[in-house]
């Protein structure tokens, strides 16, 4: 494929993607589409709060393994410029041709099509409501997007959008043949139709977790610990995962603290005090010098088990070695 | 930040030695955690501790791949340019068989059966 030198792995990501299903596509075409939304989704954002930008690559990136024309690919990158900005298409059919115009225009017919009409008309006369049916296999692959990313919407709004998908795209792609998508169209519609509102268990464990941490790190470790829970198939894993992160927070809360200096620091205060307080309350250096005595064993232990990674394992394979050795 | 080598425990020795399988591989957390069947609470810590001794470093994948499957970037972990070296030797160090081993409270203590290093 011809592809111009770029800096830009968005661009060169999708490239490569489209290269390795259709070597033979035009790079350069691909390239201006790309640059052209660029520029009409600059400034926008994603609800998920990512660029704008991520969703028409996100489509074209999943269009490339349905046996796409160059002139979808585009339309893919162009899809919601229109809409969304001060492109018209009036001037896109001037920068990129009659067929990528007219593409991108029946993608906009196509949320038109009601429910009814589909199961009543067929996918054929569907097509040519819209006048293209390449249009319809577009529509499919943004909202197969859509529903993956579906989280980052309120709910009232995963709600509709997701009986939308179960009542006119699962059974528009059934009729296309395009099974695997319609399939998982199906059960991710599914899902948020009968799913709990405020978030799964497991990732609200991991944002309380977090929360623990230094303000600095939580964002990065949230992040990491939601982004493993995708490749966690069940539910049961997910928790465990999220659950054994709770339980062993404590240490990676005292690690990124560095606890041993802010320890020191506050227990040379917190000793200060206390000597000050008993000598004053009680009236005498043994009083203070008791207080302090206690306070320093407490801090000790404290930091003992904050340390500790297996000694208390340890502790426990001598004590059963005793008891064996009996 | 203080450069001190970790702590060689026996969780974080199984740690060094899933990635030493491959020296200059990249890590998933998930990853680790399969390969040394350590839970994730106890991973997790290593990791930091690692990158706080300058031995593993850290980064978000960087692909088309997850942004089309509607998914957040995963972090994944590689060996600095020194650190796999020196994993392997404290590696080697760690597991040098001891005449007597002390305890960490400082008396010395026979070798008892049932005790693993």
């Amino acid at each position: 494929m011809n592809q111009p030198a770029s800096s830009d792995p968005l661009l060169t990501g999708l490239l490569a993607r489209i290269a390795s299903h259709r070597p033979g596509a035009d790079g350069q075409l691909i390239t201006r589409a790309y640059q052209a939304a660029a520029h009409w989704h600059q400034g926008q954002t994603r609800m998920s709060g990512d660029a704008y930008l991520t969703h028409p690559v996100a489509v074209a990136a999943i269009l490339a393994e349905l046996d796409p024309d160059d002139q979808m690919l585009c339309a893919a990158l162009l899809h919601d410029t229109v809409q969304y900005s001060g492109y018209t298409l009036a001037a896109m059919r001037q920068d990129f041709g009659a067929e990528i115009a007219g593409l991108v225009a029946a993608v906009m017919a196509v949320d038109g099509i009601a429910a009814e009409q589909v199961h009543a008309i067929g996918t054929d006369i569907a097509a040519a409501l819209v006048g293209d049916r390449r249009a319809l296999v577009i529509k499919l692959a943004d909202r197969l997007h859509n529903t993956r990313t579906i989280r980052h919407l309120p709910r009232a709004r995963q709600l509709d959008k997701s009986r939308q998908t179960r009542d006119v795209m699962v059974p528009l792609a059934r009729t296309l043949g395009m099974d695997s998508i319609g399939a998982e169209l199906e059960s991710r519609a599914a899902a948020t139709l009968s799913g709990r509102p405020g978030g799964t268990a497991s990732g609200q464990l991991l944002a309380v977790a977090a929360a623990v941490l230094p303000p600095g790190a939580r964002d990065r470790w949230r992040a990491e610990w939601l982004a493993e829970l995708h490749y966690l198939p069940t539910r049961r894993e997910r928790i465990m995962f999220a659950a054994q992160i709770v339980l062993g927070i404590g240490r990676l809360a005292a690690m990124l603290y560095q606890p041993a200096a802010a320890i020191r620091r506050a227990f040379g205060v917190v000793l200060a005090a206390a000597a000050v307080a008993s000598g004053l309350v009680v009236g005498g250096w043994r009083a203070a010098i008791a207080v302090s005595a206690a306070i320093l064993a407490v801090l000790a232990a404290v930091l003992w088990v904050l340390r500790c990674d297996d000694r208390t394992r340890r502790l426990a394979e001598l004590i059963r070695a005793v008891r064996g050795h009996r | 930040m203080k450069r001190k080598p970790p702590r060689m425990t026996q969780a974080t020795k199984m740690v060094l030695r899933a990635m030493l399988a491959d020296p200059v591989a990249d890590y998933y957390g998930l990853q680790l955690i399969k390969a040394t069947t350590l839970p994730s609470g106890t991973l997790y810590p290593i990791m930091a501790r690692l990158e706080q001794a300058g031995w593993v470093t850290s980064d978000w994948e960087d692909s088309v791949a997850h942004i089309t499957e509607g998914r957040p970037p995963r972090r994944y972990y590689r060996f600095t340019d020194d650190g796999a070296e020196q994993a392997s030797d404290a590696l080697a160090g760690a597991d040098r068989p001891a005449q007597r081993r002390r305890l960490d409270f400082g008396m010395p203590w026979p070798d008892l059966p049932g005790m693993s290093p």
